[in-house]
């Protein structure tokens, strides 16, 4: 009897089971102990993860605020559907598209550019670490003087190449803001994507371009052929990452507009923290941000649906 | 030896440990960096008071301002409040409401030592909750050198809003620089800008009977006035809060704006007024909105006598007025020392003169949603989405449910 067939009596029971119906397995014993190792970062999980969570689904259904609080049902949900809230999710949808859209395609090119062979690779691949290293408060003040009309570079540089009569404040309408905020998250988010992708693009073997290129397949062919389906898992992966940052991101917005002017760069995370933090209405804040809850992992059940199907089709 | 160390070092401890339990702390917030003069001469009045109070301990955070205020009052709604904090008085309507101060019992004199309109910014339900510790009036800056440049002649500044606006008009017109600057963000001070021209114009948000009154004709009025200045003010008004126009004053882009009286240091060579902020159409002449924050006191520290005694000992006539002038505040109460800060320095005078004619931020319980209400409405007009009637119809709508909180 090899050692395969003692460690496994229950896998071979199957087949000796009609020759040797008289063989009775052994009774299973169940080790505890990997359990025991468990409990410490189970109990951890339930009091750092679960527990606020359903703290905030409790302070969800009541109208808890610095008064104290009671129970009100749903009606939270329904108030906050009958103000503008549908509007905010609208829109915080599309800033998540337009940032996460924006960053992989400049991911994309970006880690192809760092990954070919070009003299002075290394210093280029520092050089695109900044906008993730800098504390991401001092890279957003930095963009909101730059978004100054009066003494920003970008309105200056459109004067000065007569693109624009006077000064021009980009964060005084709506719609220059809501692109402003969307420019400035693609800054910081986008090294950390291209830097995803070039570690993906640098574990595809050469061995697949060396035979493409004597087939005499071009660049643009083999980065189609090659590149991208073998780096679209991570794609999707820093997709997701990415999409549930930017879903939740704060401080950008925060910092150059408070969600102005007039709410139309208030994102449901925004919204979210007017209500809860500056007007101290936490059970309509929780309402919220059980609604934001319920948004990401609707997305996240999404991907990991494709995700399962694309797998499933590999295979 | 090494035994006899160890109970020694024990015992010692041991009777340090008792001595600190014997002593009850004072947990203050206070919101900056603690590093001016006038937190030196916080310190040492606590100092002094610690030393006439032998069994407390005096501990002062400092908390930056974005931050302070939200800070203290979560601690305070999680049931772990710092005895005494600094708050601006606009939320003590809701702090009262929700039972986490603690009012102040003010004698006679104690009350009258204060102007009644500097009072009424932290006294309410026939009661005071907390007791003013820095205080500001605003005051038109004019740029001399670019008044004359337009050709005006207005030798004390404007005096009107017909001033205003023709001062407006004409340096927009003539010169490189915009008429007015006017601060119109999601922020505070845009609410508080129209407050200004609101009072000045005879005009309320809520009035003596508590009915909000928002769409009264002096304050449509004060709505058109700023829908009427709009041509002339800065670039994209709706990016602008106060602090960020004091560059665009000090580089002579702005001709006018509103500042407090910290806003003489931040000129640069600018050649500038100070005018009082000119009297409306239907006011009764100038005016300012009366800004105070506050020391309050909360419940549940189990300190609240004490905290109570050292909060008055702190804002008592002689120490405030010291604090006062290290801070670089208009002073709380008129006193001798004020008369000299005026006789000394007289740009001080439109500041402190002013005090009696000022009004109070309106006081709901909601004060955050207030201002957005507020501030949407002045957006409008500035904008042109909406008319002076529309906006102040849509505010008052709003303002009629959140003061009904």
């Amino acid at each position: 009897m090899s050692p395969v067939e003692t460690s496994h009596p229950a896998s071979a029971a199957p087949a000796t089971a009609a020759a040797a119906p008289a063989v009775v397995a052994a009774p299973r014993r169940i080790d505890w102990f990997p359990y025991l190792l468990l409990i410490p970062a189970a109990l951890l999980t339930l009091v750092i993860v679960a527990w606020p969570l359903i703290e905030t689904f409790r302070l969800s259904f009541t109208d808890a605020s610095l008064r104290g609080e009671s129970y009100v049902g749903a009606e939270n949900y329904v108030e906050i559907f009958e103000d503008d809230f549908a509007e905010i999710m609208i829109r915080t949808f599309i800033w998540m598209f337009l940032g996460v859209t924006l960053k992989i395609v400049m991911g994309v090119i970006g880690a192809v550019l760092l990954n070919a062979a070009l003299p002075g690779r290394a210093i280029f691949r520092i050089l695109v670490m900044p906008p993730w290293i800098v504390p991401i408060a001092i890279g957003v003040f930095m963009w909101s003087w730059m978004y100054n009309g009066q003494f920003g570079m970008i309105s200056g540089l459109a004067q000065r190449f007569g693109l624009i009569d006077g000064p021009f404040e980009f964060l005084a309408y709506g719609t220059s803001a809501f692109l402003a905020t969307v420019v400035t998250d693609v800054w910081v988010g986008t090294p950390l994507v291209a830097l995803y992708l070039l570690a993906a693009m640098q574990s595809i073997p050469t061995e697949l371009y060396e035979a493409a290129w004597t087939d005499g397949a071009g660049r643009f062919y083999r980065f189609r052929r090659i590149t991208l389906p073998l780096i679209a898992p991570s794609i999707f992966t820093v997709a997701l990452l990415s999409a549930i940052w930017t879903f939740n991101s704060f401080d950008i917005i925060w910092i150059l507009t408070e969600g102005g002017p007039r709410g139309s760069t208030t994102t449901m995370i925004i919204d979210t923290y007017k209500t809860a933090i500056s007007r101290f209405r936490f059970g309509e804040g929780a309402a919220r941000a059980v609604m934001i809850l319920v948004c990401l992992t609707a997305f996240a059940g999404a991907y990991l649906a494709l995700m399962a199907r694309s797998q499933r089709d590999a295979r | 030896m090494k035994l006899t160390h160890l109970m020694i070092a024990s015992t010692a401890l041991a009777g340090s440990a008792t001595l600190a339990a014997a002593q009850e702390t004072i947990d203050i917030i206070n919101c900056g960096a603690g590093d001016d003069a006038a937190a030196e001469v916080q310190q040492a009045d606590i100092e002094e008071w610690m030393a006439a109070n032998e069994g407390y301990e005096v501990t002062v955070e400092y908390v930056p301002w974005g931050q302070c205020q939200e800070r203290a009052i979560t601690l305070a709604a999680a049931g772990d409040p710092a005895a005494i904090s600094y708050m601006g008085s606009r939320v003590l309507k809701q702090l009262a409401g929700s039972g986490l101060i603690r009012p102040f019992d003010l004698t006679e004199e104690e009350a009258n030592s204060y102007e009644s309109s500097v009072l009424s910014t932290v006294q309410f339900d026939g009661q005071v909750w907390g007791l003013p510790r820095a205080f500001s009036t605003k005051a038109l800056y004019w740029n001399k050198g670019l008044f004359e440049e337009a050709g005006l002649d207005m030798p004390d500044g404007p005096q009107s809003w017909d001033d205003v606006m023709t001062a407006a008009q004409a340096i927009t017109e003539n010169t490189d620089a915009a008429g007015i600057g006017i601060p119109a963000a999601e922020f505070d001070n845009t609410m508080h800008e129209f407050l200004n021209w609101l009072y000045a114009n005879g005009g309320e948000v809520i009035d003596a009977d508590g009915n909000v009154v928002f769409d009264s004709p002096n304050n449509i009025e004060t709505l058109q006035f700023m829908a009427d200045l709009a041509p002339y003010m800065e670039e994209g008004p709706l990016a602008y809060d106060r602090a960020e126009l004091e560059p665009l004053f000090r580089e002579g882009q702005i001709a006018m704006y509103t500042n407090g009286g910290w806003g003489r240091a931040v000129t640069g060579d600018v050649d500038y007024g100070i005018a009082p902020i000119p009297g409306g159409p239907s006011g009764d002449g100038p005016s300012t909105l009366l800004i105070t924050d506050s020391l309050v006191v909360f419940e549940g520290s189990g300190v609240e006598e004490a905290a109570m005694d050292l909060v008055k000992f702190l804002t008592d006539t002689e120490r405030q007025a010291e604090f006062d002038e290290g801070g670089g505040w208009t002073p709380i109460r008129a006193t001798a020392r004020s008369d000299e800060l005026m006789a000394n320095d007289p740009s001080w005078t439109v500041f402190i003169e002013a005090v009696p004619t000022g009004g109070p931020e309106p006081s709901v319980v909601d004060y955050v949603a207030m201002q957005d209400v507020m501030n949407a409405a002045i957006q409008d007009v500035i904008t042109g989405d909406a008319t002076p009637e529309e906006a102040a119809a849509e505010a008052q709508a709003e303002l009629e449910e959140l003061a009904a909180e």
